[in-house]
């Protein structure tokens, strides 16, 4: 276990101002205060060498939980150990094991070139310079640096600025890295580039990853395993493919065809959702139904000139988990 | 992982300072201006204060000369130091970049004060130009004796070290009230007339000098510059060192404490 969170609670307070007459002038004055819990309780625990994703709804407590376990904010109950320390009391030795990216800021000099943030980051961790001419120029090449490492970081897009930060986080090899929701407002690019890069130090170096994302494209490309929170709580805790199994009770398939009316198709397995001349979906239960029987049944008795499964959707899933907002016992290899 | 040793710590230290300096040197633009400024208002502050003397030998004990040349000298040093302006702490606290700080391998007040320290190297250009500009109207005496000059480098030190502190302290009320405009105006204004940037102590009235010769704006600006002209001698010198080392170490006793308070208060903005 590299990090064990148990019990962790964290309540915010601020000046209670009621609205009414005089209310800016009063809020000079009041003693009241208003106490909100942004986190509620929570406990999991993430295996060394674990690539998790760490997900809930905007204002769920993903980024003030995230906050605890980097040592940024002291919790007001419970317990959290990174690496056989807690964050907050030691704080300068946590920041040699961990790294982050938060997407929304950026941990670069804003003034100065990229290749200097760089160095500065070669200073403050102590690194030698062997070791860190080789590290720069593995990512370097791994992110495509080269044509802007020597340009201001005020002039860079949002894609080479995150880059550069993932770069910053990582260039002194820290046994865990956080990232907020490193590919918000990417191109697909980008995107793409930057889960290369995740996955590749993740199952190349053994880095521990905790990915905070609104992205599920993110989540199914680079997860296993998950922990989802909303309101402080945690929602569910386990595996991916195990979420979408107790979520997903249907499967769609879709059928073209030229020859013949689509909208005349039928089946004794699946349900016709929908239908034109061209084209029709059909529904089925994969507990009740396997999926190359129905796909047997249409295929033999129809002229279908092509055919598709549609991969049942994390994005749903998930909407489905934010607007029910009950917590799902942890199926599957969760702890 | 290295071990924090002194030696892990000064690179790590290094690495800030060189933020701040190659900070001020990225906009070459701003500094030449900075330069140019430097050289007008050095001149004009000569011009004025000459004027001012017209028909005086001398105005509370000090001569026209070195009056002249405190005015100019302090230009310099307040250019270089500039004490309100160094800290982004504020910024950071209010634009939530505070949390990024904070998992820096180094305290948050090294951090800020090396690369305030850098600043200060990088604004140096500054200061010579008015020093230059000063010596060349023949307006700025150099000290009696080397040793008046080591001296008065020694105090410029711990003022240096003083208006770094203070700036700290100041700004870390951010962490209580987010937006300081107030507070850094006031200070401001305070440590401008206080620290004897504006006008020397000398010319303070006679009640207010002895208020003023105790609090820590006047190790600023006013004590090495009163070292520099050879005012003081023996006991007065060696205590008017010692008051500013005094408050050099209260002022960072303090900035710690305020530190630990204030990481509790840490509510990272925006998500």
């Amino acid at each position: 276990m590299i990090i064990e969170v148990a019990d962790l609670t964290k309540d915010f307070s601020r000046p209670d101002v009621r609205p009414g007459r005089f209310a800016g002038t009063r809020s000079l004055f009041t003693r009241a205060r208003k106490v909100t819990r942004a986190v509620d309780g929570i406990s999991f625990q993430i295996d060394d060498g674990e690539l998790i994703g760490f997900l809930g709804p905007n204002g769920a407590g993903k980024s003030t939980t995230i906050k605890m376990l980097t040592g940024i904010l002291v919790p007001t109950s419970g317990t959290v150990t990174v690496a056989g320390q807690v964050p907050w009391r030691d704080r300068r030795r946590n920041a040699r094991t961990i790294g982050a990216v938060f997407g929304q800021r950026t941990q670069l000099w804003y003034d100065l070139p990229l290749r200097n943030s760089f160095e500065i980051i070669r200073d403050l961790y102590s690194m030698d310079p062997a070791t860190y001419r080789t590290r720069l120029g593995e990512f370097t090449e791994l992110l495509d640096l080269d044509e802007f490492i020597d340009t201001p970081v005020r002039s860079l897009s949002l894609g080479q600025r995150m880059r550069g930060d993932l770069v910053a986080a990582m260039l002194y090899a820290p046994r865990i890295l956080y990232l907020d929701e490193p590919t918000v407002g990417l191109d697909v690019v980008a995107k793409g580039k930057i889960r290369e890069f995740v996955a590749e130090i993740n199952a190349g170096r053994g880095t521990t990853v905790i990915l905070t994302t609104h992205d599920m494209d993110d989540v199914e490309r680079l997860c296993r395993r998950v922990v989802i929170i909303d309101h402080g709580k945690i929602l569910y805790e386990g595996d991916v493919g195990m979420l979408k199994a107790q979520y997903v009770t249907s499967r769609d398939v879709v059928v073209h065809c030229t020859d013949f009316d689509a909208t005349t198709i039928s089946s004794p397995f699946a349900q016709v959702v929908s239908a034109d001349t061209f084209k029709a979906t059909l529904r089925f239960d994969p507990e009740v139904t396997a999926a190359p029987k129905v796909v047997h049944d249409l295929t033999s008795r129809y002229p279908i000139t092509d055919l598709s499964l549609l991969e049942p959707d994390l994005e749903d899933v998930i909407r489905q988990l934010y607007t029910e907002r009950t917590p799902v016992p942890a199926r599957g290899t969760g702890a | 992982m290295p071990v924090d040793t002194l030696s892990t710590r000064l690179t790590g230290l290094r690495g800030f300072y060189r933020a701040g300096y190659q900070s001020v040197l990225a906009y070459r633009a701003d500094l030449l201006f900075g330069i140019v400024g430097l050289v007008i208002q050095a001149t004009l502050t000569v011009v004025v204060w000459r004027v001012l003397f017209t028909g005086h030998d001398q105005v509370a004990g000090i001569g026209s000369a070195t009056a002249v040349a405190y005015a100019v000298l302090a230009a310099c040093l307040q250019a270089v130091v500039m004490p309100w302006q160094f800290s982004s702490l504020p910024l950071r606290v209010m634009r939530g970049q505070i949390g990024v700080d904070m998992i820096r391998p180094r305290s948050l007040i090294s951090q800020n004060l090396a690369q305030a320290g850098g600043t200060m190297v990088g604004r140096l250009p500054l200061g010579a130009a008015g020093l230059v500009t000063g010596l060349a109207l023949g307006a700025v005496k150099a000290p009696h004796s080397v040793l008046d000059l080591l001296v008065s480098v020694v105090s410029m030190a711990l003022g240096v070290a003083n208006i770094l502190t203070i700036n700290l302290l100041v700004s870390m009320t951010a962490f209580w009230t987010l937006e300081i405009g107030g507070i850094m105006i006031l200070y401001r204004f305070g440590s401008a007339f206080l620290s004897g940037a504006l006008i020397p102590l000398w010319f303070m009235p006679e009640w207010l000098q002895p208020i003023i010769s105790w609090l820590p704006f006047q190790a600023q600006i006013y004590a090495p510059l009163s070292i520099w002209f050879g005012t003081r001698h023996g006991a007065d010198l060696v205590g008017t060192l010692a008051l500013q080392l005094a408050w050099v170490m209260v002022l960072f006793l303090l900035l710690q404490l305020v530190w630990r308070r204030a990481v509790h208060r840490v509510v990272v903005l925006g998500g």
